[in-house]
């Protein structure tokens, strides 16, 4: 009867410790999973948008769970206080300077904090620190973009069907192109044009091949005016004094310019001759009285050479006169003597 | 004989007369209740203690229900996570199985499923139990003798099913898992040590608390439930069958009550 109760009693306490054993199982394996028997620190960030974020939230960083969502509470105007619990292992590789952003654990998973960023130059994250939270694209952002990009496509569509359309009626270069065999001859005869002008172009780069090769040809004008250094001496005096007379005749034209333009003034007399219309009246007229008077004069000297007083002396210059010639008539004829 | 114009005044006064008789005893049934615990509470907690009754008790409850419990659990797991995956796959999200199948055995259909499995198998026996030992008149005998039969008889079951009922839960709830674990293994190839990571990823405290809880109470109403129909049965061995028949049913229909009420408790602490 006691044997039957000992082991009545030892089946009933392993039932119950089996029991048991697996409810503390449960609870240390979760403990374990949430971080809830290790140190924490705790640290928090304001959003101004939290999407859904509930206490015991995850929160990643570098892709790790390193801790909870301990508390969300509202601050200042419409702003989310959250709270987190960090592991305090994973203190020392967070940095004052990282962001925290609200992110999901998969496309339509629960919501967690992203942890990152940080810069080692930074010190190391204090217990009750608060962590800049970073502005993401919410959903509804993300489905604008999506419904304007979908805008943007139906009207690229259109626009290339109104193309297509085009193109394969007729209308248009590249239209025509298609479907007008005139101008798909005469671009086939404008390929042609072009292979021959291509053919052309490589035998002018032969060409100028060897030509480049001739002027690189010992002896050549070129090669002595690379290589011969006297040459390029002379070449140098050359154009030093080309430069000269070249500045000689800038000279010589600048005093050519001064004297033209001195010609068209009429404070001298040459340019008064040239340029003042009454005095060169006034002198036509002067010329003309004493083109008047010359005649005269010859009228008058003429008088004079038949004059008793004058006679003898023309008459005597006439004589002399012929003398001369009779002299040079004679040497002519008689070119020994 | 009663003419026309008295007959509806007639009637109505018997309506009335027998829904007052019916609330009456439904009050009075409650009364009843309210007093059959109140004596438990009272007697409980203080000496003698029938530490062997409790012992064989729990071995009645408990360890003989092991096996259809973890069977059942077991079952459970793997149809419930069968069931599950067409929709969930819908949405190519099957590998949040293990999480679904946690939270729907760790929270709710563990201790319910225990609860259902130990009202029909204890609940059942503890009211025939009674009841057959009312009507013989073995429970008078007991009072004569100067034995403490509500302490001896009721208190120990009902000590035994509130202790017993929760380990159940607890052995159902890991059946159950494993049960699940097979399933998503052999369909998604999942290890067990990735399963188990996502099984416990979206339970917290509450959730195991919440659960214990529940099948304390869950016990508690087996055994009070059964011990009082048993307990208070009468009219020979239809009786007994009565008690039986009503014990599981009404510890069936209160523990749906209770899991209704304690979920929007535990609610509160989420």
């Amino acid at each position: 009867m006691e044997n039957d109760e000992r082991k009545l009693a030892i089946k009933v306490g392993v039932f119950i410790f089996l029991g048991l054993a697996i409810f503390i199982l449960g609870i240390f394996t979760l403990g374990g999973q949430q971080k809830s028997f290790v140190k924490n620190i705790h640290l928090g960030a304001v959003f101004n948008d939290v999407s859904g974020l509930k206490k015991g939230n995850n929160v990643w960083f570098s892709g790790v769970k390193v801790g909870t969502i301990s508390s969300l509470h509202f601050t200042g105007v419409s702003q989310v206080d959250v709270k987190m619990d960090i592991d305090e292992n994973v203190q020392a590789y967070i940095h004052r300077n990282a962001g925290v952003r609200i992110s999901s654990d998969g496309l339509i998973g629960n919501k967690i904090i992203v942890i990152d960023g940080g810069s080692p130059q930074a010190p190391i994250v204090q217990n009750g620190d608060m962590l800049q939270a970073e502005k993401v694209l919410s959903t509804d952002d993300i489905m604008k973009t999506i419904q304007q990009n979908s805008q943007n496509l139906l009207v690229i569509t259109n626009d290339f069907k109104t193309i297509s359309g085009n193109m394969v009626h007729g209308k248009g270069m590249v239209g025509a192109l298609i479907s007008d065999p005139t101008i798909a001859l005469q671009f086939r005869n404008a390929v042609k044009d072009l292979q021959a002008t291509t053919a052309n172009t490589a035998r002018m780069a032969n060409e100028l091949g060897r030509f480049t090769d001739k002027l690189n040809s010992k002896g050549g004008l070129a090669d002595n005016l690379l290589t011969d250094t006297s040459v390029f001496h002379q070449l140098k005096l050359s154009v030093a004094q080309l430069k000269q007379t070249t500045a000689n005749t800038k000279a010589l034209t600048d005093n050519l310019n001064r004297a033209s333009s001195k010609l068209n003034s009429s404070d001298n007399v040459l340019g008064v001759l040239l340029n003042d219309q009454q005095q060169a009246t006034q002198i036509k007229s002067t010329l003309n009285y004493l083109n008047q008077s010359t005649i005269k004069l010859n009228d008058d000297l003429e008088a004079a050479q038949h004059n008793f007083l004058l006679k003898g002396f023309f008459k005597k210059r006439a004589k002399q006169q012929e003398e001369q010639k009779a002299a040079v008539a004679s040497d002519k004829n008689n070119p020994g003597n | 004989m009663t003419t026309g114009n008295n007959a509806l005044p007639e009637l109505q006064t018997k309506t009335e007369s027998s829904f007052k008789r019916w609330l009456t005893g439904i009050f009075i049934s409650l009364y009843k209740v309210y007093q059959f615990i109140s004596r438990f509470f009272r007697e409980v907690f203080f000496p003698p203690y029938e530490f062997k009754e409790v012992l064989k008790q729990c071995y009645e409850v408990g360890v003989r229900s092991l096996l259809l419990i973890s069977l059942t659990g077991f079952i459970v797991g793997v149809i419930f996570t069968k069931q599950s995956r067409p929709s969930l796959s819908e949405f190519g999200a099957t590998s949040w199985l293990p999480s679904l199948v946690s939270i729907a055995i760790l929270r709710a259909l563990a201790p319910l499923v225990t609860a259902l499995i130990a009202a029909g198998k204890v609940g059942s026996s503890i009211g025939a139990e009674l009841g057959s030992m009312r009507v013989t008149e073995q429970i008078d005998a007991m009072e004569v003798s100067g034995t403490k039969p509500f302490k001896f008889l009721v208190c120990t079951r009902v000590i035994a099913t509130s202790l017993t009922v929760p380990v159940l839960a607890m052995y159902t709830g890991f059946v159950a898992l494993i049960g699940g674990y097979l399933n998503v293994s052999q369909n998604e190839g999942t290890s067990y040590t990735t399963y188990m990571e996502q099984v416990f990823e979206p339970l917290v405290f509450v959730d195991f608390w919440s659960s214990l809880a529940k099948s304390i109470l869950f016990g508690f109403t087996i055994g009070i439930v059964g011990c009082y129909q048993g307990y208070n049965s009468s009219k020979g061995t239809e009786g007994v069958g009565k008690a039986a028949n009503a014990a599981v049913v009404t510890a069936m229909f209160l523990v749906f009550i209770e899991e209704v009420i304690i979920v929007q408790i535990f609610g509160w602490f989420r």
